[in-house]
């Protein structure tokens, strides 16, 4: 089985269902891979035509608290990312090299590792972001509130992203970053690779006769997984597969031994940060979760995700739907070459 | 060494380590800073570096000063009030009752400010004082009013609130990163109208509390002496009891829930100084000032990020109580 999930499955290897070779995040090859993309090569150039009156006239331009936000003439130098998945985000619209701050979680991709440290998601150290004197801060969902106010009192460019509901929000999400940043152009080719990656998901669904049952166990105490509310939830069903927990309207809970047991799951995926924890959860699931008689145990198909990359609302939940695509529904890729 | 050059070099090293705190405050950061870059800067202004010496280590340093003398002022008082030196603001449920009500309010999304608080401040300081008005009035229930009473109650009520406190960390797991800095204390929101909005309100007490301090000494001799001695025993304790609520109300509001800072100040004091209750006030608010201000600088250069400063007062703390105690016997 594949262990090795730091590459993401999807990485030259896309779904058979049309579209040109996968978006690879990051840096410029990937836009150059999707630069053919016809429909989009107008659009940005009107879009632009339109922003430079946008600039100079009225602000039109929002961040998800509602607060409105003065557009940028051009791409900031600096810009500081409070969260991992903008920092994700930003790398894969090719502004790596205009981050000038990123917190301890980021890692992804890995050159966001060099990269001046603020802090965590509630803990930053404000001085650290004050001292890169940043063009634009962008902060997510997980950033409190009253910490981005006071960065805001500095003086300081916030401009404060929300989560939404299934894997549809990431496209507004990078829009509204490629707007700021002023990467429109780029944030449209981003998207369109995204969008036909999904696109191809779907028409090899079409395809697809059972819907296994699903149980997603993140590693760690007990059996945590994902509900309705979670966005994991819309990737299940997306892949083609059904959460046994989807009925229940939260984001993360503790399920229940005796529940697990009655749903049968046909399929776990368990989130890890490494292969070794994905060893040591699967051992325990095997062996001291007493849960034995479910259909996935049984048959061993207990599959690894990456829970970096799983966890954060970033491009690469695409790779996460591609990989369960592939494990939920092997019969699909098996038949045809 | 007589008491009163005891007292005065009390004094004097506290005042020396306060001015010394400010300024290694003001001069350390995770932004390398010199004190000729300080020198320099006051000569020629830079936006950035104004933000850094004065909108953030500054207003952090005051902050910081103020909570930790506002938070030992409580505690000196609460000790004198129960005649017990293991009392300090938890004991009559201010601080749980104070993170209660931040918890409920971060998870239910209560982020709006008003009155120069934030939302779970706001939420706090009502919750915090709710809950002593609460414990004095059911301690008040059965004839007439016991310090027995209301310290039983106090820790009860205290019990409670922090159960309740669980109860919504573990419902709203997804708020709980950001209620750890509630429970354990953090200036790092720390700005210049969090100070002005306590600064008023610790004078006020601070003042009331030195004024009051003859009657505090007298009700140490017991309350039927100190009423024979011609003080007014129930309105001084209401007005003690009133005191210490609002201060240990007012920095949690502000800083989260700081511990040991209320219940080992004092004790470090009426140590070094007597037991003498106007000079232990006025020294519990300094010493405990500055002990914070230490305590901050700590909490924010350790580490890349920042570190709840509860983590450090108790770190600190506790060994320090523990020597008191056995340096007693």
């Amino acid at each position: 089985m594949d262990v090795a999930l730091t590459t993401p499955v999807a990485e030259g290897d896309p779904p058979k269902a049309g579209g040109p070779p996968g978006l690879v995040l990051g840096g410029a090859g990937g836009l150059r891979a999707i630069s053919f993309a016809k429909p989009n090569r107008g659009l940005p150039r009107n879009r632009e035509k339109d922003q430079i009156i946008r600039a100079s006239g009225p602000q039109d331009l929002k961040d998800d608290l509602g607060r409105p936000f003065p557009l940028p003439e051009r791409t900031q130098e600096r810009i500081v990312s409070m969260a991992p998945n903008v920092t994700e985000i930003l790398f894969a619209l090719g502004l790596g090299d205009h981050v000038a701050g990123v917190t301890r979680f980021c890692d992804y991709p890995p050159e966001a590792r060099s990269i001046r440290r603020i802090g965590g998601l509630v803990d930053p150290n404000i001085e650290v972001i004050q001292s890169l004197d940043p063009g634009l801060v962008i902060a997510f969902r997980g950033n409190p509130l009253r910490l981005v106010d006071r960065i805001r009192k500095l003086g300081l460019p916030v401009f404060v992203l929300d989560i939404g509901e299934g894997l549809e929000a990431l496209f507004p999400l990078i829009a509204k970053i490629g707007r700021v940043t002023r990467s429109e152009e780029r944030a449209d080719a981003l998207a369109a690779g995204l969008r036909r990656r999904l696109e191809a998901v779907d028409a090899a669904m079409s395809g697809a006769g059972t819907r296994p049952k699903v149980f997603v166990l993140l590693y760690g105490q007990g059996l945590w997984t994902c509900g309705g509310e979670s966005y994991v939830d819309d990737i299940i069903g997306r892949a083609g597969g059904t959460n046994v927990a989807s009925a229940l309207p939260k984001k993360w809970i503790l399920y229940k031994r005796e529940q697990i047991l009655k749903d049968d799951p046909d399929v776990i995926f368990i989130l890890a940060r490494s292969g070794k924890d994905f060893a040591t959860g699967r051992d325990w699931l095997l062996r001291k979760a007493r849960v034995e008689s479910v259909a996935a145990v049984r048959s061993g198909k207990v599959y690894e995700l990456d829970e970096n990359a799983a966890s954060r609302f970033g491009p690469r939940l695409v790779d996460v739907l591609d990989r369960m695509v592939r494990l939920l529904h092997p019969e699909l890729f098996g038949e045809r070459p | 060494m007589s008491r009163k050059t005891g007292r005065r070099l009390f004094w004097v090293v506290c005042l020396a380590a306060c001015l010394a705190g400010f300024l290694l405050s003001v001069l350390t950061g995770p932004v390398k800073t010199t004190p000729g870059d300080l020198l320099r800067f006051i000569q020629s202004h830079d936006r950035v570096q104004a933000a850094i010496f004065i909108d953030l280590r500054l207003s952090r340093a005051v902050l910081a000063f103020l909570v930790g003398a506002a938070l030992a002022l409580s505690g000196a008082i609460l000790q004198g009030y129960f005649r017990n030196p293991m009392a300090d603001p938890f004991v009559v449920g201010v601080s749980s009752g104070a993170s209660l009500g931040a918890v409920i309010a971060t998870s239910l999304g209560f982020e709006a400010a008003a009155f120069g608080f934030s939302g779970p401040g706001l939420l706090a300081f009502i919750s915090g004082l709710g809950i002593v008005s609460l414990v004095y009035v059911l301690s008040l229930r059965r004839g007439g009013f016991k310090v027995e009473t209301i310290l039983l109650t106090g820790i009860a009520a205290g019990a409670l609130a922090s159960a309740l406190t669980s109860f919504f960390l573990f419902m709203r797991s997804d708020s709980y990163d950001q209620a750890v800095f509630w429970l354990l204390g953090s200036f790092q929101l720390a700005e210049w109208r969090q100070a002005a909005t306590i600064a008023p309100w610790f004078v006020l007490c601070f003042v009331a509390a030195i004024w009051l301090a003859r009657d505090m000494d007298l009700l140490a001799l017991g309350d039927e002496t100190a009423q024979a001695l011609g003080c007014s025993v129930r309105r001084v304790r209401k007005a003690f009891l009133v005191m210490s609520a609002l201060l240990a109300a007012l920095s949690v509001a502000v800083s989260g829930v700081i511990g040991f800072v209320g219940l080992v100040v004092p004790h470090w004091v009426r140590i070094l100084i007597g037991p003498g209750h106007r000079a232990l006030f006025a020294s519990s608010a300094l010493a405990g000032g500055t002990f914070l201000l230490y305590c901050d600088l700590l909490a924010r250069n350790i580490l890349a990020g920042e570190l709840p400063i509860g983590v450090i007062t108790a770190a600190v703390g506790a060994p320090f109580f523990l020597y008191l105690l056995h340096k007693k016997r």
